[in-house]
């Protein structure tokens, strides 16, 4: 039988009808957030692992929250990013000796690449950024991947972060240039000179 | 074009890579979610509905009892007041006094029309 929902269906729509015992509409809204959620969260966090246990719990307190979805409060995606960035925020800060990646620290996977500049590939710019994202602090890391990893909008971001959109600005302006200074001096060896 | 700018590009291909090689959940993940989904899905069927709007067991026994009291209440006052009016027929007479042309409570008892046809 062919499914009665589009790829324009509402996520909220969705979710009201898993309410109403639709698992196949609970299915396809694991196939819309599941794989952000997760690219999300092993960006931050930099851990496959543990990326599963977040967006798994995202997921359960989803289903729990189904029967009182109120249709219009929020977008569901939202919502989800919202929880998972708690989530998120939370993992970080219970990690007791958490593995300060330094500057220094990426200078071997750079060097690394450096040696293979003439096979630079898009592989080893997204490893390399991933490095330098890895030396942010938790909430300039988080902003700067909801922004320009996730595409979500600052008004996005703020409701996710539970911050003002200025703030969000602030973040990503910080985190940007704190990329930038990750990578200073290493375009050659990344490949992306003008 | 300024330093600023082509840092800012330079970063921009950075991102970029980075959005095509986004880290994707693997098909035993997928499952698992799927399962978590499968098992969580409220139950709305017809039975659940049944039970929903089914009183709690409480409140159908307090209902079994109230209508028992009552039913038995009714019937004992009307049993008693049989009795009291068979067995004591002149307390019925004294309590509420008939007016003259009124008929005697005595008329209904068995047997009073053929004590009438006797005298």
């Amino acid at each position: 039988m062919a499914s009665q929902y589009t790829q324009d269906t509402p996520e909220a729509a969705l979710l009201v009808a898993y309410a109403n015992g639709d698992v196949s509409a609970g299915r396809l809204l694991i196939n819309r957030l599941a794989p952000r959620l997760f690219a999300y969260a092993s960006r931050v966090l930099g851990n496959t692992a543990e990326a599963e246990d977040a967006v798994q719990d995202v997921m359960v307190k989803l289903w729990q929250t189904a029967p009182d979805w109120q249709q219009g409060q929020a977008q569901v995606s939202t919502w989800a990013y919202r929880v998972m960035v708690n989530q998120c925020t939370d993992r970080l800060r219970r990690r007791n000796t958490r593995a300060q990646v330094t500057i220094d620290s990426i200078a071997e996977p750079i060097a690394t690449l450096a040696s293979a500049v003439e096979t630079m590939t898009q592989t080893d710019r997204a490893d390399a950024l991933q490095a330098a994202l890895g030396t942010l602090p938790d909430r300039q890391r988080q902003a700067v991947v909801l922004r320009h990893l996730e595409g979500l909008s600052n008004p996005e971001i703020a409701q996710a972060m539970d911050i003002g959109v200025e703030a969000v600005e602030s973040l990503t302006a910080r985190g940007k240039r704190a990329l930038r200074a990750a990578l200073q001096g290493r375009k050659e060896e990344l490949g992306y000179d003008d | 074009m300024t330093i600023k700018q082509s840092e800012d590009q330079a970063l921009d291909v950075l991102f970029e890579a980075a959005k095509n090689k986004s880290p994707t959940p693997s098909d035993a993940f997928l499952a698992r979610l799927a399962n978590d989904a499968d098992t969580m899905v409220p139950d709305v069927g017809p039975g659940a509905l049944a039970r929903q709007s089914a009183p709690p067991e409480k409140t159908r026994v307090f209902a079994s009892l109230k209508t028992l009291f009552t039913a038995s209440g009714l019937s004992g006052a009307a049993a008693l007041g049989v009795w009291i009016g068979l067995v004591m027929p002149d307390i019925v007479t004294t309590l509420s006094p008939l007016p003259s042309d009124a008929v005697a409570l005595s008329a209904f008892l068995p047997g009073a029309d053929l004590s009438s046809l006797s005298e």
